[in-house]
């Protein structure tokens, strides 16, 4: 098997697979510390505390989680054409493409969680901002961040290449579909919600269902994704 | 020993059979001509042989194996595509780093002397490239891979007079170091038709012709002449062109034993028809055949 | 270079023999080899391996293992000899047509190749 050139394929390019995501994180970090400096210095100790607890729901972390997004995206798009196209075998490219995906989501975890270390050591960086240490990369202890943040990135990487594969293979109809469903999804939820309360006291009650069970659902989504993307790949033809 | 056979090899897509029951045969060690119209099936023929889109029906054999998910064949094999996509963010040096790990034969000094003469900015985004550039990225990954089975598929898009004749050069030379089997598929005939020494004429998605240049000069000859003498010739033999002028008339026909000694007798002149041409009366014979299935045979 | 009319291995062939021909390749010298003269015509290698395979078979080379091919003793003669045959149907007869169809007498056309060499 030649799964070492399929994970040069994805990683040739420094500066696209490390260099991008890690200054773009860096930038964002900067200015969430900008903005805690700015409170800080205007609004006093009751000021920080607010902020530092508001900013556990701030979403800057996606500044490095949104780029990993689209990785699950061009691996298929952009990445499986021109393997096929050097004599890789599907099974190959999926198989490096899955060891490239856990190795991203572990790198980048690595990173989140002695970001988060640092941060809450700190105090918040001397300033009470929150920029690794929140819900979306966990709050809870730093073994919790790096599974949770390993599992996020992983997941989400499947997710794409499973969503990219399925377009290449039925084209623009899939993707109609695909965002319907997930429209009358979302929009029957909002409205159940709405209409029913107990239905609405269901979701606050699996929403507060904690940690553990939220990681197995997010594994759960994660190998029904991985499981779609494997079953069509192996059937991916070039176009 | 025979490189790739097909049997029956069907490929349809929802709207069109891109090709059609086609069986070849093509022998180790040599350069084969596949050669057709746009969309006559040429690429379709070799994504199948490559294992990158699967077949709706028929046999092959590749290397003694079927292409499919197939290491020990794919390895061996180098498929240089028209229409290759790269990622977005890559340059010629990262595709060429890959494509030296991939491919066991491959030959780095070479390819550097290649990138060299082709004059290839190995450091500039391949989104970037002039046609002629990828062409030349193509060029260079097809002879430094060292493939024992190679096909190149219109490798030389784009690029000028010069640099076409070198690939010639380039081809030739190291084909005859490293003797293995080529595939050039294309549509600019002319050019590569004394490189050739067998080929494979597709139409429609289906096989033409399939013969050894060598004897492709029996394939067809042109008579002309007077046209009542051409035409009393023409009687029951298969026309694939006629054209007249005045009183003077030129016509392309499939020969069978002692045609030729015949035109000659009937005062004829007789000229080679060379392989562009012949690809040319094929294709237009099969248009107009598909057009009014009646055959095209003159009548007496 | 190669003459188009024919099919490509016997326009090599007679290529070669031009050589012989016009003293180009010697007696007993060696003539290209199949690579050289694939890559200087720029032809596929087995056409040109037919071409002096052709000539092999008429005796006009002759193949020494391991070195390559070389003028037979004798062959420029004997191509010589073959060419004069096929002179007659190659020129003679096309002229005498040509002559015909112009109206020229044969004791013309004999003034007027006898006036062309004297020039």
């Amino acid at each position: 098997m030649r799964i070492r050139n399929v994970v040069q394929l994805h990683t040739v390019n420094k500066l696209q697979a490390f260099g991008w995501p890690l200054l773009i994180m860096l930038f964002s970090l900067a200015i969430v510390l900008v903005i805690g400096a700015i409170v800080g210095s205007v609004g006093g100790d009751t000021a920080r505390e607010g902020m530092h607890r508001g900013m556990q729901f701030n979403g800057a972390i996606f500044a490095l989680l949104g780029p990993l997004i689209g990785f699950g995206f061009t691996a298929m798009g952009q990445y499986f054409p021109l393997a096929l196209g050097l004599g890789l075998t599907r099974r190959e490219f999926a198989t490096g493409t899955a060891l490239v995906f856990a190795g991203n989501a572990l790198f980048y975890a690595v990173i989140v969680t002695i970001g988060k270390l640092i941060e809450v050591g700190t105090g918040g960086f001397g300033l009470s901002i929150r920029f690794f240490d929140v819900v979306y990369t966990g709050i809870g202890e730093w073994w919790q961040t790096l599974i949770q943040t390993f599992l996020l990135i992983l997941v989400v990487s499947l997710i794409g290449a499973a969503i990219t594969t399925a377009f290449h293979r039925w084209g623009q109809s899939f993707l109609w579909i695909f965002w319907l469903t997930l429209a009358v999804i979302v929009v029957g939820g909002v409205l159940a919600a709405v209409v029913s309360v107990p239905f609405r006291d269901a979701v606050v009650s699996i929403a507060g269902m904690g940690w553990v069970p939220w990681m197995a659902v997010t594994a759960g989504i994660g190998v029904i994704g991985g499981a779609i993307w494997l079953t069509l790949v192996r059937r991916a033809q070039a176009r | 020993m025979t490189a790739i056979s097909t049997t029956g090899l069907t490929k349809r897509y929802p709207e069109v059979a891109a090709l059609d029951d086609v069986s070849i045969r093509l022998e180790e060690h040599r350069i084969h001509g596949l050669l057709g119209r746009n969309g006559a099936g040429k690429t379709t023929l070799m994504q199948l042989l490559t294992g990158q889109v699967f077949a709706t029906s028929g046999e092959m054999q590749v290397l003694g194996g079927t292409p499919v998910e197939n290491v020990e064949v794919l390895s061996q094999t180098v498929f240089i595509q028209e229409s290759q996509k790269y990622p977005d963010t890559f340059r010629a040096s990262d595709v060429l780093r890959i494509a030296a790990g991939a491919y066991p034969n491959w030959d780095q000094a070479y390819a550097d002397r290649l990138v060299e003469q082709y004059r290839l900015p190995a450091k500039r985004l391949i989104k970037k490239l002039s046609r002629g550039q990828l062409s030349a990225i193509g060029i260079v990954i097809g002879l430094a891979a060292r493939a024992p089975l190679t096909f190149f598929d219109e490798p030389y898009l784009g690029l000028d007079a010069v640099a076409r004749q070198m690939f010639f050069d380039d081809l030739l030379a190291d084909y005859t170091e490293h003797p293995r089997t080529i595939v050039l598929s294309t549509h600019h005939i002319d050019e590569v038709a004394n490189l050739l020494e067998h080929v494979v004429i597709l139409d429609q998605g289906k096989v033409l012709l399939e013969a050894d240049t060598d004897d492709l000069h029996d394939a067809a000859i042109t008579v002309s002449g007077k046209a009542s003498a051409v035409d009393a010739f023409l009687a029951g033999r298969e026309v694939l062109e006629r054209k007249a002028l005045g009183s003077l008339a030129t016509a392309t026909i499939t020969p069978r034993d002692g045609d030729e000694l015949a035109a000659r007798e009937a005062g004829l002149d007789l000229t080679q028809v060379s392989l562009q041409a012949l690809f040319v009366h094929l294709t237009t014979a099969n248009a107009a055949s598909a057009a009014d299935p009646a055959p095209s045979r003159a009548a007496a | 270079m190669l003459d188009e009319s024919k099919p490509l291995f016997q326009a090599v062939a007679e290529q070669i023999e031009d050589g012989i021909l016009d003293g180009t390749y010697a007696e007993d010298d060696p003539v290209p080899s199949t690579n050289q003269l694939a890559a200087f015509l720029r032809i596929n290698p087995a056409t040109a391996g037919k071409g002096l395979g052709l000539l092999v078979d008429a005796e006009v080379l002759i193949k020494r293992r391991g070195i390559g091919m070389f003028v037979a003793p004798g062959a420029r003669e004997a191509l010589r000899q073959r060419r004069k045959f096929a002179f007659q149907d190659q020129y003679i007869a096309p002229l005498l047509r040509e002559a015909a169809q112009l109206g020229i007498t044969p004791e013309e056309l004999a003034g007027m190749i006898t006036k062309e060499v004297a020039r």
